[in-house]
């Protein structure tokens, strides 16, 4: 049987050359061989950031970029996972690498829970919504015993040196980061992502074709949180101690969604692209700024891409005359 | 083919469509007229079940689709266009036709699939030429063509046109007229046409509907309806009938 090569449903793409494919490998293997390099602990928790923020804004731009609904919810997603891995080792003393997974889907089940009710909602509604999602379990998590309420949990460490510890969390994250950025490429380039788009586009319309919108619509925010889920597992087992003021924190949503618009939401590099310059923006201004002065810097980054690039750095970089000449050549 | 059966709709105190009997044959063009307001547009949305009728029965080939879904209806191979053109935006010609070919009746599981049938219904409407343009791009007549297009892709066995002529030059629906006898005869899709172009209605349909008010006044062949002296009225006011 011949494999049919994934076709690009959205034309603009530019021809992909063979040696872009070995360029990312290159960086990839690089990246996963940085730590021999015995770097500053530092930059391996900088990077650790920056790898999260892409699986974090990958695994929401399913939802929030291909089927255009704003969800500021992720975060409750996200620290569901941490929470359910963090119950998981404490109770019953499971590894936290084996239960980032299960973490992933009570993430999912309460996503499909939710989303069964939310995703009737449109437009800004759905994003006023999924913003109280956010502060409604922030405020249950606050008070449930069971998770600790307002004293958080904390994790066992691992039985490893801390420099031994950092590198394997990096690893991990690393890993993560590039297995959600290929299943947020294969949705864009499945039948799946089309009818996502479609909805985007005319949610109408798109069930006039034969779209099942509503079915769609809940998969993708299911598999948007079972991601989310599973980042936030590892994410905790990272920390060592969660408490709902940290995980639960808005500004994560905030950020995710900053970073999609700001590379893009349209396709899978956007979201890359994106929290990789943001988050680690965000970090270099306040390590060699200082924390006061670097929002302000932050700040103005956001307000330049957003007017003088509105649908995203990709979009910008895809249509400027220097790269349409450099792939015509 | 398609039978309803005394369908009712209303919008809080106003009956759009009030007891309404309708019957489509299978390979005929049948029309729909009537002055604005008549509850035309509002009947087409009962049919492809973006409303949901308050009572009454809906049957297509035998089938109750009365409480149907848009995408079951359009599954099951009702395929339909819009009053106002909503074309994907941000997609181009063949994208927008490739969503419908993969989610339609044939179900393309493949993008690559999708595109190949997209592009055979380009060249069937005439817009293969025009393939990768952005839709912003495109004059109003291209707009409507595709709109059609889009709709062939669902590879349905009944197409509501919703006004499919409106806004087009003589030549324009002169052009759309034989692509709409281009589409009963060459794909045998049987057509239900609502409009407001006349000329158009008694050139294509073989039997055309009257709705007024939620009712129909009458129906029949085209020059049967255009001499009923119920339908001048409707559409001339009681002075001048």
């Amino acid at each position: 049987m011949v494999r049919e090569k994934a076709e690009n449903f959205k034309a603009n793409d530019g021809p992909i050359q063979k040696w872009s494919y070995v360029v990312v490998l290159c960086i990839i293997f690089l990246l996963f061989a940085f730590p021999l390099l015995k770097p500053p602990a530092y930059f391996l928790s900088l990077l650790f950031t920056v790898f999260m923020y892409i699986a974090l804004t990958e695994s929401w731009n399913i939802m929030g970029g291909y089927a255009g609904y704003i969800s500021l919810g992720h975060v409750t997603f996200f620290s569901i996972g941490a929470y359910t891995t963090a119950v998981f080792m404490n109770r019953l003393g499971v590894s936290p690498f084996a239960t980032a997974i299960p973490g992933g889907f009570v993430a999912a089940m309460v996503a499909a829970l939710v989303g069964i009710f939310l995703l009737k909602i449109r437009g800004a509604y759905f994003v006023i919504s999924t913003f109280l999602l956010a502060v409604v379990t922030h405020l249950v998590f606050m008070n449930w015993n069971f998770v600790g309420s307002s004293s958080g949990l904390w994790f066992k460490l691992l039985p490893v040196s801390i420099e031994v510890n950092r590198i394997i969390f990096y690893e991990v994250m690393l890993l993560l980061a590039i297995l959600i950025t290929l299943v947020a490429r294969w949705v864009e380039k499945s039948k799946f992502g089309v009818g996502l788009v479609a909805i985007r586009e005319d949610e109408d319309v798109a069930q006039s074709v034969g779209i099942h919108a509503p079915k769609l619509k809940l998969l993708a925010f299911i598999l948007s949180a079972f991601l989310a889920g599973i980042v936030g597992g590892i994410y905790g087992y990272y920390m060592s101690y969660i408490h709902p003021d940290t995980t639960f924190d808005i500004n994560i949503s905030l950020l995710i969604l900053l970073m999609a618009f700001f590379g893009g939401c349209r396709t899978w590099i956007g979201p890359l692209l994106g929290a990789t310059i943001l988050s680690s923006a965000n970090q270099v201004f306040v390590t060699f700024i200082g924390a006061e002065i670097s929002r302000i810097f932050y700040g103005l980054l956001l307000m330049v891409v957003i007017i003088f690039m509105p649908d995203g750095m990709i979009e910008h970089i895809k249509n400027s005359r220097v790269v349409k000449k450099w792939v015509a050549e | 083919m398609l039978e309803g059966e005394k369908v009712n709709k209303r919008f809080g105190g106003l009956s759009a469509v009030s007891d309404f009997d309708f019957s489509i044959e299978q390979g005929q063009i049948t029309g729909l007229i009537g002055p604005n307001g008549s509850g035309k547009s509002t009947l087409f949305n009962l049919i492809a079940g973006f409303y949901t009728a308050d009572s009454g029965r809906i049957r297509f080939n035998g089938k109750d689709i009365t409480k149907f879904k848009a995408y079951q209806i359009a599954k099951l191979g009702i395929a339909r266009t819009f009053q106002i053109v909503r074309p994907f935006q941000e997609l181009n010609v063949l994208e927008n036709v490739a969503v419908a070919a993969m989610y339609g009746t044939e179900n393309m599981p493949t993008i690559s699939k999708g595109k190949e049938m997209a592009l055979e219904i380009l060249k069937f409407v005439g817009l293969e030429a025009k393939k990768n343009t952005p839709i912003h791009d495109l004059v109003a007549v291209e707009v409507k063509r595709l709109e059609l297009a889009r709709a062939l892709a669902v590879k349905p066995k009944l197409l509501l046109l919703d006004e499919a002529f409106s806004g087009l030059s003589d030549t324009e629906v002169k052009e759309a007229i034989e692509l709409i006898y281009r589409i009963r005869d060459d794909l045998g899709i049987t057509v239900f046409l609502i409009e407001h172009v006349m000329k158009a209605v008694m050139g294509t349909c073989e039997k055309i509907m009257v709705m007024h008010y939620g009712v129909k006044l009458t129906e029949g062949k085209p020059e049967e309806v255009a001499n009923h002296p119920g339908v001048i009225k409707a559409y001339l006011g009681k002075t001048h009938a």
